[in-house]
């Protein structure tokens, strides 16, 4: 089957996903070959060799700090999680940020409060404790008192939004950052978060763990890539605890933020 | 191919390799010093800041995981990084149902896309043999390489892109990546 011809055409499928063209099946494909043949994977070493030092024309652009805290709390490492990054935090983009098209779709902010209890109404509450559709709310309130934020936790995506009550003002040069804190625990940072736009943040599932009623939230305000030692530095600015939400008093979703936080808890 | 690694890139061996082993402060040090590299490549895939750090995340997992599999005679750890990277992200932009392309600032970026940067001192010698060679290229298929190798796009997005029928795309592609070889491999 190795004729000249054929051999030709073959390598070419390694060049190309070498490149990254291929479609996702075809990507499968090759990584089985891969595996399956010493030939097949030094083919495509040979090809990433040749391409990949294209890669060099790629600005360089430093992560925000709490990614490697992330990393660190993951993989379980008993190191210290600080990591002195290596330059220019600067070259943050805070826009990018701000998902657009969940700001529009919550009508620009108004009655924020509502939209975010409106999803809780809404749950099937035949079957609050499925964990493909259990939220949490928390209101984040400022220290005068003022609503700051609103999170609203999908915990079967492992997903957070986090929605300014309206925009909040923020020193130049600083961004707010999102803790969790457990009870009697250290805060855990769980991202930054928009001073005048909703912010979806990833919560991975050691953090899902973590959230409860017996948690708090809290902002604090950080340089703009967070953090650089996994703690706060700057001043609180607004906290809130998991399930208090302005519409606790009336009873009902409370039972839905409780409740599945039992579920999640069984899962740690 | 001959392979001159500079102290840096030796030192990222290095790193990679006391990892493999479980060596979890070279396995921060590796981090720190390539991290940014690696989260320039999320960004410039992605276009999303959100994905992007969490293919970051992802992809960093995998590195401590998988370390043991890295070869210093096949590949320099820089190489493997950025491979391992581009692949993850290439999965996350394969699972996006659709590509965004009416978002006009993507168009623009498209458009705006330097097609052929300076050289500089800091490039390696691998970089800069890659740049002579692709410089020979047609302009239309110099553009397609550069433009698949940076956005990860399909075959058929790039045909799209470009408003080329998916044939002409295919045949551009695999005749650079021969010319390509012949010019790098003599």
């Amino acid at each position: 089957m190795n004729t000249p011809i054929d051999d030709g055409n073959t390598h070419l499928r390694y060049a190309e996903y070498v490149l990254g063209v291929l479609d996702a099946d075809a990507r499968a494909e090759v990584e089985r070959e891969m595996m399956a043949s010493d030939a097949v994977a030094t083919t495509v070493a040979l090809w990433q060799r040749r391409l990949l030092p294209l890669g060099e024309e790629i600005a360089s652009s430093e992560p925000p700090a709490y990614v490697w805290h992330r990393i660190h709390s993951q993989l379980g490492l008993n190191m210290p999680s600080r990591v002195e990054g290596s330059g220019d935090a600067a070259t943050r983009k805070p826009g990018l940020w701000e998902n657009l098209r969940f700001w529009h779709w919550l009508g620009l902010g108004t009655s924020v409060l509502a939209a975010a209890c409106l999803v809780l109404l809404l749950l099937p509450s035949r079957q609050p404790v499925a964990p493909t559709a259990v939220y949490m709310a928390s209101a984040i309130t400022q220290t005068d008192g003022q609503v700051g934020w609103t999170a609203t936790v999908d915990v079967g995506h492992g997903r957070m939004v986090v929605v300014p009550a309206k925009p909040q003002a923020i020193a130049a040069g600083r961004a707010p950052e999102l803790w969790l804190i457990p009870a009697g625990q250290k805060p855990i940072a769980v991202g930054m978060i928009g001073g005048s736009a909703p912010t979806t943040l990833k919560l991975d599932p050691a953090l899902l763990a973590k959230l409860g009623p017996s948690a708090a939230l809290a902002v604090s305000v950080e340089p703009p890539g967070g953090s650089p030692t996994g703690q706060p530095t700057g001043p609180v600015i607004a906290k809130g605890s998991i399930g208090a939400s302005p519409d606790a008093a009336r009873g009902q979703p409370v039972t839905l933020l409780n409740r599945p936080d039992e579920s999640v808890r069984s899962r740690s | 191919m001959p392979t001159n690694r500079t102290v840096e890139q030796e030192a990222l061996d290095r790193l990679l390799s006391q990892t493999a082993a479980g060596d979890q402060a070279a396995f921060a040090e590796l981090y720190r010093r390539s991290s940014s590299r690696l989260f320039g490549v999320c960004l410039r895939m992605l276009r999303e800041r959100g994905e992007a750090e969490e293919v970051l995340q992802e992809a960093w997992i995998a590195v401590w995981h998988r370390a043991a599999m890295f070869d210093a005679s096949k590949a320099s750890a820089i190489t493997w990084l950025i491979t391992l990277v581009r692949n993850k992200a290439i999965d996350r932009l394969r699972q996006r149902r659709e590509q965004p392309l009416d978002d006009p600032a993507l168009l623009d970026d498209l458009v705006d896309d330097d097609p052929s940067p300076a050289v500089g001192a800091e490039n390696t010698q691998e970089y800069r043999r890659l740049r002579e060679c692709l410089d020979q290229l047609e302009p239309q298929q110099r553009r397609s390489v550069r433009e698949a190798f940076f956005s990860g796009a399909t075959y058929n997005e790039l045909a799209a892109r470009c408003k080329v029928p998916l044939g002409t795309m295919k045949s551009w592609i695999r005749r650079s990546l021969l010319q390509l070889r012949t010019c790098l491999d003599t």
